[in-house]
């Protein structure tokens, strides 16, 4: 065998090897997602969104509390980790720099992306539900706002470093003052990046079940009081899919069809802002 | 040691011993340097890469002071005062003395946000008045004709050449005195650098220019004065014509005819 034929050899296993992987890396997500449409699709009725939690047995049972309590639930993490995540990430891009302070946070903050989310409903319990003495949806909010700040945090820190500094010092050329140069040049520059951290954080939460267990724990009904036991998807399909009743494991299929997909469109659209922003 | 020339005209800024140290470095970037810049003239600096040229024009505005820790001494006098000390207004001195940059940095916004830009910074609401003054500063950079029909575009959509007209335009809206160019045209194209050079003359009449350049023709076509620096010192200061054709330092004649840079 020629060199050449060997090193053709090669190439070709190597070739064969990864796109092998590749195929069965992609089967099983595909498998995932079929398995979770027909099930899904088949458990979907329209008394599901209007119908609350029922006993098991009469099929009455609907998933509107979960999926408004979802909702809710995430709606007030991202009131409060959206803006607290985009302002650090300024902070750390904009005045902290590669200052030791900056850096600390950038370390921190990694560690805490990758910290397990159930880690964060334990201290969540810790800090408010035990002195408050009851879950609630403020502690449920409270716990998927934790663990979004890190996420946006860090992309809001690298999408306005990747602003050109020149853009930063024409504007203060023209002299503008330090907030006017972020908010209307740096922030502008960084736009579709920054909201696609948004979106990836919001998707990253709206998939948590841990944080929630023993937060906002959950409610068989219709409860839009925060200070209540708040019930959502990701807590509903744990506890109905483990459930022994047959019509349970159905709602338990349709929330986790509907949650997917929720989050599987957030996600799109946030990898597109991401595609327009590189395709200029 | 430097040779500098008598300037007879008005001065537009005066340098006098002025001494520049990036933070965290040991030694000066600019040493001891002492130069007039004429009024209504163009001032090209000159000199091989890291010589401070750069630095120097980037300390006319203060721009390095986006930048904790480097320290100045000495004195530019800019309106009969020191421009370098603690408290002067870096907002007011900066509208005051513009700058355009060596990549175009058109903002993220309309061709007409753009040019309005520093012009509501300062406080100018009114749309006639934005209008009939983004119209003249584009017409000034001689651009108005290939915009004029997209204002409200997007100004990335813009070629490389037209966004720094754009620059241009943008820099002479807020009717600067001095106006700094940072090698205005090295990411440019020849036909586009043309048009920015006879930009740059016509301007003249308007404001002072100090162009940093690369590009030695480019001293020689568009500036009445050149300055050329060498390690952090500026070795000789005449009117272009002389740099170029009769210059007094050895250092400066070896410069221009390629011995070394």
């Amino acid at each position: 065998m020629t060199h050449t034929q060997k090193r053709i050899l090669i190439n070709d296993i190597v070739m064969a090897l990864s796109t092998l992987s590749a195929i069965i890396g992609i089967s099983f997500l595909l498998w995932i997602l079929g398995i979770l449409v027909t099930n899904g699709l088949e458990a979907l009725s329209t008394t599901i969104f209007t119908a609350e939690g029922a006993p098991p047995g009469n099929g009455e049972g609907g998933l509107k509390h979960a999926l408004i309590g979802q909702l809710i639930l995430v709606s007030y993490a991202a009131l409060f980790g959206v803006p607290l995540g985009i302002l650090a990430g300024t902070y750390l891009s904009e005045y902290g720099l590669k200052s030791k302070m900056a850096e600390t946070i950038r370390d921190i903050s990694d560690i805490m992306m990758s910290a397990p989310s159930i880690v964060i409903g334990a201290f969540v319990y810790a800090i408010v539900v035990a002195p408050m003495g009851h879950f609630s949806g403020w502690a449920g909010s409270i716990a998927l706002a934790i663990i979004m700040i890190p996420i946006i945090l860090r992309t809001t820190d690298d999408m306005l470093q990747l602003v050109p500094s020149t853009l930063r010092e024409a504007a203060f050329a023209l002299g503008a003052p330090k907030y006017k140069v972020i908010i209307q040049v740096v922030y502008r520059g960084a736009k579709a990046g920054i909201l696609t951290g948004v979106l990836l954080g919001v998707a990253r939460v709206a998939g948590e079940t841990a944080p929630l267990l023993f937060t906002s724990f959950n409610d068989n009904f219709l409860n839009t009081n925060m200070n209540e036991p708040m019930a959502s998807l990701t807590v509903t399909i744990y506890n109905y899919a483990t459930s022994p009743y047959e019509d349970w494991q159905q709602l338990g299929w349709a929330a986790a069809f509907i949650l997917s997909m929720f989050i599987l469109t957030l996600n799109i659209i946030g990898r597109l802002f991401l595609l327009k922003r590189k395709g200029r | 040691m430097a040779t500098i020339i008598e300037i007879t005209e008005p001065k537009a800024l005066e340098v006098k011993d002025f001494e520049f140290t990036y933070a965290k470095a040991d030694a000066p970037s600019i040493k001891k340097l002492s130069m007039p810049i004429a009024r209504h003239n163009i001032t090209a600096l000159i000199g091989p890469s890291g010589c401070g040229k750069t630095t120097l024009l980037r300390s006319f505005n203060r721009i390095h002071d986006l930048y904790p820790g480097n320290k100045y001494e000495g004195e530019i006098i800019f309106k009969d005062r020191n421009i370098l000390t603690s408290k002067e207004d870096l907002i007011k001195l900066r509208i005051q003395i513009g700058m355009i940059f060596q990549k175009p940095t058109a903002f993220p916004m309309s061709i007409f946000d753009n040019v309005a830009y520093g012009m509501r910074l300062q406080g100018i609401k009114n749309k006639t008045e934005l209008q009939g003054r983004v119209e003249k500063a584009l017409q000034d950079a001689a651009i108005w004709g290939e915009v004029k029909d997209r204002l409200k575009h997007d100004a990335n959509g813009l070629s490389g050449g037209q966004q720094q007209r754009l620059c241009i335009a943008r820099a002479i809206a807020v009717e600067p005195e001095v106006l700094l160019f940072d090698e205005p045209t090295s990411a440019l194209d020849p036909i586009s650098t043309g048009g920015i050079e006879e930009l740059i003359v016509e301007l003249r009449e308007r404001v002072s220019i100090i162009i940093v350049t690369h590009n030695m023709q480019q001293a020689a076509r568009v500036s009445d004065y050149t300055g050329f620096m060498y390690l952090g010192e500026l070795i000789e200061l005449g009117r272009t014509e002389e740099i170029f054709v009769t210059p007094r330092e050895r250092l400066t004649e070896e410069y221009i005819t390629g011995k070394f840079g």
